[in-house]
């Protein structure tokens, strides 16, 4: 008996202590650290490369980005054709610093999974640069070492990260290499906006020679990371914005909201910056406007947030009533952009003589209205929209559809002539070789006393491509017109060239015209068809809002001012 | 020679009263609801020596000597009972008793009494709730323990487990508020508790102070709830069966307006929308189209379907049968049981057209249990309890078939007919569904299932070693438990959403076939996948000590090691953390427990527990968490019982201590840092999909538990004769602190995520307890009880940035406190052109309008839209003006009434439940306008005619305006809610012996019911008053079910 019991014990102790032992994981073996994303001994740099494509994750993909719709239709150029939408909050004034659109809140929306906001973005750059020095990687290119191009990269990021930051909300920290830990003091006050440019433009001159050049020497790993054209996109851009009205302006006396005394010398920077990057010769207009979007490797694109492939814009954008589809037609463009287009002629539609026929508007008019825009008659899947009242693009059914009578049309496929979409390449375009041109033109303008056959030739450049009739040579374009002539036309042809490219939102608040622009009713029109007669009657379909100064910036969202007491608020917010 | 003995009891039982000698022999039986009672004793009164106990079969033979003719039946856990005794043979049915002096409390790794208890425990005996028609345990604990707190918001077969707390919640840490739950003294998951049969339960106790839940230590925080399983007592194999039926039904049925209602309302909407309109638009319905509703002459042009009868039925079907056979000797005793519980959906029948597929909500459980003890030899024990439990669970993939019915841009009454008149399925045919749905029976009958099967089992193997050699009352234990789980869901789903449905037009009679539609069903997908396999093993090694010194000095001990390491494997749908899978959870642990008691007078307790897991750091990992308390048997001392010897028993007693919680949010290791795979990113000439990889959140290496402080203060008291009234009291104090939460006052200029880190804290306190009280009047029993538990907390820290006005500061208010405005009235047309006056007069801004204040989201104000109070007097209604509305969805108070009353063999127990002071809100599908269909409480929306009296703000079809809950949660919506239900009702006829057919020895009918009537105090909201907050009404409704058994004993 004795025996019996102890035997059981001694089983049960057995088991007991099999158990107990065995060796089991004590941690997650996926799991990674730090010293394996940066590790001195991987001379291929593998995880290292990883860390630094997630910080090109960061960009963000303009693609009905803003809740939906593209941040212009926050502008004059467009509306939503949905109710209760984001961009309708910015184009009216509906938001605050509590309720900023999250989209738009580029500065704290948290994270969700794999979406990041630009401080994130700059901590990852400044983890890379502060990091990679450690890891052996090999190789080079153009006598530039592989480790050396990398940083360069992920400083370029992080310039384009504060540019970002800065053209919404002003002068923000500089956090230089510092990677910040939950216990520092971040209570970091805000950068002057003056500090911040020369910050964003010393860097873009610093990298911009360590950074691949094209021709790229290996396309096959290198194509579409940050490269010399894209720092001197980004430096002639950052400038340009710093020479405009908004921020050249000695009535300010807020630093935090742009320079406190006016200096021309900043349109000759800017002038100078985008000239330097014409005379590289490495870009150029493609001959196709429609293919920049569409086509890889394009010979004008710069620098893109590639993105898969797709239909995505088709379907949230294409004109609804092609019922295979399920298009939402989410963007309406306005006719005031429709009637900032000129005629083929390249003459304005205002111009007595420009053959513009109100009967017949969409006639004989700039090749880009059609590329941008889808309006009533516009060959689309093998027949024609028909956008009249109660067509089957408008059908007036009570689903959404357009409000203004006209179509988002960029973007898009080639496919006014295919059965349905096709899935195309949804890259979203940062810098391309036309906004060069537009930038040097409006900066060289600026400097001379009246625009010189180089501000005219970039304009013609664009033009011709657009495929405006030459005329006597300038592609509509009158000769000799005084600064501010230029001025205006320089103005438009940004508008009528690079629509729903996150521009116009931004352009008429650093030219100060958005008092103006925005605080008139937006245009629609709405087209009876009478037998095939069409009348057209034009129509508000949106009244903006636009408070100056105050709305120039977004506010700091409202908790980060609670977070930090050196954080200021811009004012009237 | 049964029926000879029969015939002679009831010859017996006929002769005449006036032949009793003064000396005679009756027999009799005692029996509880589950069969004979062995064991129980029967004393004569008033001449106490003369007793007798039933037999293993639970009968007895008395000779009466005394003058009383009355009988005296007692056993421990019931309540007493005096019975004058007529003839030669009684019946005797027992009731249990919670509030006897010597019921026993199970706590942890041991038992304690009413008159040795100091701690805060409750329990109930299952048996009380073993008749409930409901799945699952925690469901029919609510009225029935202080200090419980639950809500049950989903009715679905399968998910209708309530959530519970033990005493509210304490923790900001969302999800860190669960109880931990013991079997058998091992830990069960939620998921693992719901599974379990009732049948197999013998009590359930929860644990609510420090001194219970310390030797839990890291994991004691938020209370304890313990479940101890049936087991063999000695006897003949006793075997009980029962069989169960009811009908389950909704506790409230929404209705929804027909279509001519509803077309009204759209035209009323759309009417009040053009009146600011730039672009006014034509009316959806004609005069024509409205009469042609209102007279149905055209019902498939105009069709008018009551979606909600068209698809559900009124009544679905559960059954549950229970056979368990129990017994033993000395050597061996055993209890095995099985069950079988089916519950039906409510949705209805609708033919597949391939006949395959059940749509309908299910959940069938089938459980097993073999509980058995040996005894090796005289000094060593062993138990082998062997548990599984094997679950099927569907659900239509048209997923959401419940909430749909309230979606108006799915269903709305005019959106299509049921069937076309050639019996082809239509789809939805009207502006308001451009997506062109088929209608809700086709894509229930098209759609596809879910199911999902589930296999838990359990083993628990326990040897107990007294070790009298060493000293007596000395016994060592050794337990190895092992639980896995595993569930696998296939999925049938078609191939394609294109399904053959049609437009009819009743105009010229022709079919157009759905644009998104196809000529023939596509071919079923079967998709599975194993969601979560887990698997956990538990070793318990413990040495216990109980004796008695000198008669009165009375020293227990507990000395426990405890270690378990368990592992999930999952699904990454279902658990988010990649790092939580596949890893072992380790906990290992010390546990002591000292008690002594002078004489049952003067009681102390030590509890604690040096324990810790592997959530935190090497070096952080082990916490001391310790809790004292004591008790006073006033009633023993002399003096106290000369001057109140009414008191049969008269406790205070006290305690307090320290207990944590180990739940850390999100990450499992807070306390380093990781780097995650994230997205590609498209390179290279042809875009090739790079793999990337970034910064997780930071770490908080220095991540601990958190903590709570407990003070419990407790009475208990008997009181009045055989202990007929009995009442516990318990006041308590918690503070929380250390909570895990994320810094909200970390600027986002950091660039990461952050960790968790301890920063919060709380406190919470109340109090809870129970009034029994029980008589007899002639022969009839009444037995009752009254429970009640409030627990009210308080934010005292959560690293909350300071708000730009005090109003919208969550420290101080409670967890889980809503915010929202303060509904003042509607706009009147007077405001309306107040505000027009002061913006024309301001550049078109409102702002520094004192008098008027309006939403700033840029839509034009109405008259009869919701006007909110403008809290900082900027002339402008936006979130700076919320403030703290209403009560926490979780309610702080909560009721029970439980009454029973016995008459021979027939007994009645209701238990009425109520739960008070908290609020909740329903937005979207559930109730606004042109989201959900159109409700009864639509046609009292604003409008000028009924300005005075309206219910509703004016209808809009803009989804944002300032009349929207989504947009503008408000106090108007919020509705302050109590609701008090008659929980169960059982109704049970227990047959007399003599009835009893074959072999039987016991037998009942029963009639029980579950959520029987509700009464509640809103009409806002057409849901069950324990509906989840904030969602959009779309759970499935909780269920009535009423309930018809029989149960046999062998």
């Amino acid at each position: 008996m004795k025996n019996y019991k102890s035997t059981i014990l001694i089983g049960l102790g057995l088991i007991t202590l099999m158990v107990a032992c065995k060796k089991q994981e004590t941690f997650p073996v996926d799991k990674v650290t730090i010293q394996y994303v940066f590790d001195p001994r991987d001379s291929a740099g593998t995880n290292a490369l990883k860390y630094l494509l997630n910080i090109y994750n960061v960009l963000k993909n303009g693609g009905n980005r803003v809740g939906g719709n593209y941040l212009d239709a926050a502008s004059d150029d467009a509306v939503s054709s949905a109710t209760g939408q984001a961009v309708t909050d910015l184009a009216t004034g509906t938001y605050s610093s509590i309720d900023l659109p999250s989209d738009e809140n580029v500065w704290s929306t948290t994270n969700s999974t794999n979406t990041f906001n630009y401080w994130s973005g700059i901590r990852y750059a400044n983890e890379f640069v502060d990091n990679i020095p450690v890891v052996p990687v090999m190789g080079e290119t153009n006598g530039v070492s592989t480790r050396y191009i990398w940083q360069s990269e992920a400083r370029f990021l992080r310039a384009y990260f504060y540019f970002e930051l800065v053209k919404r909300f002003g002068g923000v920290p500089l956090l230089g290499n510092t990677v910040y830990n939950i216990n520092d003091n971040l209570s970091l006050p805000r950068a002057s906006f003056a500090d911040c440019i020369s910050y964003i433009v010393n860097e873009c001159s610093a990298i911009q020679d360590s950074l691949v050049t094209v021709p790229l020497v290996s396309p096959n790993s290198d194509n579409y990371r940050a490269t010399k054209g894209a720092a001197m996109a980004l430096k002639a851009k950052v400038l340009l914005y710093a020479a405009s009205p908004l921020y050249n302006s000695s009535t300010n006396t807020n630093p935090l909201l742009g320079y406190t005394s006016y200096d021309p010398t900043r349109w000759q920077a800017a002038a100078t910056a985008a000239q330097a990057l014409i005379n590289l010769n490495t870009y150029s207009l493609d001959p196709s406007y429609l293919n920049v979007f569409m086509q890889q490797n394009d010979p004008e694109v710069i620098f893109i947030r590639t993105v898969d492939n797709g239909t995505t814009i088709e379907k949230d954008n294409g004109p609804v009533g092609f019922p295979s589809n399920l298009a939402q037609g989410i963007t309406s463009p306005t006719q005031e952009l429709v009637d900032s287009y000129p005629m083929m002629n390249g003459l304005a539609i205002t111009d007595p003589t420009s053959g513009y026929d109100p009967n017949n508007p969409y006639n004989n008019r700039d090749p880009r209205l059609g590329y941008n825009i889808l309006y009533n008659g516009h060959p689309w899947l093998n027949t024609t929209i028909a956008t009249y009242e109660g067509g089957a693009n408008k059908p007036n059914n009570g689903q959404q559809q357009t409000v203004t009578g006209y179509y988002m049309r960029k973007f898009m496929g080639p496919q006014e002539t295919q059965n349905n979409y096709a899935n195309h390449d949804e890259d979203w375009v940062i810098f391309r070789y036309a906004e060069v041109l537009l930038d040097f033109a409006e900066a060289q303008n600026e400097v001379e006393a009246a625009p010189g056959g180089d501000v005219y030739a970039a304009l013609t450049a664009l033009r011709k491509r657009a495929g405006i009739a030459e005329g006597t040579g300038n592609y509509g374009l009158t000769a000799g017109m005084t600064q501010s002539q230029m001025r205006t036309v320089i103005q438009n042809e940004r508008r009528i060239e690079m629509p729903f490219e996150e521009q116009r939102f931004f352009d008429i608040r650093r030219w100060q015209i958005a008092p103006t622009v925005m605080n008139t009713p937006l245009m629609g029109v709405t087209i009876n068809n009478s037998n095939g007669n069409l009348t057209y009657n034009y129509v508000p379909v949106l009244t903006p809002k636009f408070t100056a100064p105050k709305m120039y910036v977004y506010p700091i969202p409202y908790d980060e001012v609670l977070k930090n007491p050196n954080m200021k608020q811009n004012p009237g917010w | 020679m049964r029926k000879i003995i029969l015939f002679f009891q009831i010859i017996i039982t006929l002769l005449p009263a006036a032949l009793y000698a003064q000396s005679r022999t009756i027999t009799g039986t005692v029996r509880d609801v589950d069969g004979f009672l062995p064991g129980a004793s029967v004393v004569e009164k008033g001449l106490p020596t003369n007793g007798t106990v039933t037999n293993t079969a639970g009968k007895f033979t008395i000779t009466l000597k005394g003058s009383s003719n009355t009988i005296i039946v007692k056993f421990v856990g019931y309540i007493q009972q005096e019975l004058h005794v007529t003839g030669t043979h009684i019946d005797v049915n027992m009731t249990t008793n919670s509030q006897g002096l010597d019921e026993v409390s199970v706590v942890g790794y041991g038992k304690t009494t009413r008159i040795t208890n100091t701690g805060a425990v409750s329990t109930i005996n299952a048996a009380d709730v073993r008749e409930v028609p409901t799945a699952n345990v925690q469901n029919t604990l609510a009225g029935r323990l202080p200090g419980f707190f639950s809500q049950q918001s989903s009715g679905q077969p399968g998910k209708d487990a309530s959530d519970f707390f033990i005493r509210g919640v304490s923790s900001l840490n969302s999800g860190g508020n669960q109880p931990l739950i013991i079997v058998d003294d091992i830990e069960y998951t939620y998921d693992q508790l719901q599974q379990i049969n009732v049948n197999e339960i013998e009590t359930i106790s929860i644990l609510k102070d420090a001194s219970t839940t310390a030797i839990y230590g890291i994991k004691g925080a938020n209370g304890v709830l313990v479940v101890t399983t049936r087991r063999g007592k000695t006897g003949a194999p006793k075997i009980n069966l029962r069989v169960e039926g009811g009908l389950q039904s909704n506790t409230i049925t929404p209705t929804f307006l027909d279509a001519y209602q509803s077309a009204l309302l759209v035209d009323q909407a759309e009417t009040n929308d053009n009146s600011t309109s730039t672009n006014p638009k034509p009316l959806s319905f004609s005069a024509n189209d409205l009469a042609l509703y209102q007279n149905g002459t055209d019902p498939y042009g105009h069709p008018n379907v009551d979606w909600y009868n068209e698809i559900f039925n009124k009544y679905s079907y559960q059954t549950n049968a229970n056979l368990d056979i129990s017994g033993g000797t000395d050597k061996v005793k055993y209890f095995i049981s099985g069950g079988a519980l089916d519950q039906n959906g409510d949705v209805k029948y609708f033919p597949d057209p391939r006949g395959i597929v059940n749509n309908n909500y299910y959940f069938t459980r089938y459980d097993f249990r073999s509980n058995l003890d040996l005894k090796a030899n005289k000094t060593l024990d062993l138990r082998l309890d062997v548990t599984t439990r094997f679950s099927d669970l569907n659900e239509p993939l048209a997923e959401g078939a419940v909430g749909q019915i309230y979606d108006f841009t799915t269903e709305t009454p005019f959106t299509a007919p049921y069937l076309n008149p050639n019996g082809s399925y239509a789809y939805a045919y009207s502006p308001f569904n451009p997506a062109h749905l088929p209608t809700l029976n086709a894509r229930l009958a098209s759609g596809g299932n879910e199911n999902s099967k589930r296999t838990d089992y359990n083993v628990l193997f326990n040897a107990v070693q007294k070790l009298n050699s060493i000293t007596d009352g000395l016994t060592a234990t050794a337990r190895v438990a092992y639980s896995s789980t595993e569930q696998y869901t296939a999925e049938i789903a078609p191939s394609d959403a294109a399904i053959p449905s049609y437009h009819y037009n009743s105009v010229n009679n022709s079919y157009t076939l759905n644009p998104n539609g196809s000529y023939v069903f596509p071919p079923y997908n079967q998709l599975g996948q194993t969601d979560i396999y887990t698997n956990d093993v538990n070793i318990q090694l413990f040495a216990n000590y109980d004796r008695t010194f000198g008669g009165k000095n009375h020293f227990t001990g507990l000395l426990l090691f405890n270690q378990d390491a368990s592992t999930t494997y999952a699904n990454s749908a279902i658990i988010l953390d990649p790092l939580l899978v596949g890893v072992p959870a380790k906990y290992r642990g010390i546990s002591l427990k000292v008690g002594y008691d002078f004489d049952g007078k003067y009681l102390f307790d030590f509890n604690s527990a040096y324990n810790g897991t592997d959530r935190f750091a090497p070096g952080h990992r082990y916490g001391y968490f310790p809790a004292v308390s004591a008790g006073y048997n006033i009633n023993k001392e002399k003096f106290f019982n000369n001057l109140f010897p009414v008191f049969g028993l008269f406790k205070i007693r006290g305690s307090y201590g320290v207990v944590g919680s180990d739940y850390a949010p999100g990450n499992r290791y807070v306390y380093t840092q990781y780097y995650t795979q994230g997205n590609g990113y498209n390179f290279g000439t042809s875009e090739t999909d790079y793999k990337t990889i970034y910064e997780n959140s930071l770490a908080n290496p220095d991540v601990v538990w958190e903590k709570q402080k407990e003070l419990d203060l407790g009475l208990d008291m008997n009181l009045l004769k055989d202990n007929k009234l009995s009442v516990t009291f318990d006041y308590f104090h918690n503070v929380r602190y250390d909570q895990l939460i994320t810094p909200a006052a970390i600027p986002a200029v950091l660039g990461v995520g952050l960790p968790a880190v301890n920063l919060g804290r709380t406190e919470n306190g109340g109090y809870d307890g129970q009034v029994g009280y029980h008589t007899a009047i002639g022969k009839i029993q009444f037995n009752s009880s009254f429970v009640f538990s409030y627990a009210k907390n308080k934010i005292l820290y959560e690293d909350e940035p300071q708000p730009a006005y005090p109003n919208l500061a969550r420290t101080g208010h409670s967890i889980g406190q809503p915010f929202g405005y303060h509904f003042l009235g509607y706009y009147t047309a007077a405001d309306v052109a107040t505000i027009k006056a002061y913006e024309a007069a301001h550049g078109g801004s409102n702002a520094g309008d004192q008098v008027v204040a309006v939403p700033d989201n840029g839509e034009v104000i109405q008259p009869g839209d919701l006007k909110y109070q403008d809290l900082n007097h900027d002339g402008v209604i936006n979130v700076y003006d919320q403030k703290a509305i209403g009560n926490p969805n979780l309610p702080n108070t909560t009721l029970g009434l439980n009454l029973q009353a016995a008459y021979k063999g027939l007994s009645v127990s209701v238990l009425f439940q109520g739960s008070f002071n908290y609020s909740f809100i329903v937005t979207g599908t559930g109730i606004e306008p042109f989201q959900s269909q159109f409700q009864p409480i639509m046609l009292q929306a604003w409008t000028p005619a009924n300005a005075g009296n309206a219910q509703f703000p004016r209808l809009t079809q803009d989804p944002t305006t300032v009349n929207s809950p989504t947009f503008y949660p408000s106090d108007y919506w919020l509705v302050n809610a109590y609701y008090v239900r008659l929980k169960t009702l059982e109704i049970r006829y227990q047959l007399p012996t003599s009835m009893l057919p074959f072999h039987l020895t016991s037998g009942s009918i029963y009639l029980s019911c579950y959520n029987l009537i509700t009464w509640d105090d809103y009409d806002k909201y057409q849901q069950d008053p324990e509906v989840a907050t904030n969602t959009v009404g779309d759970a499935y409704i909780n269920q009535r079910v009423v309930n018809l058994g029989v149960s046999a004993g062998f």
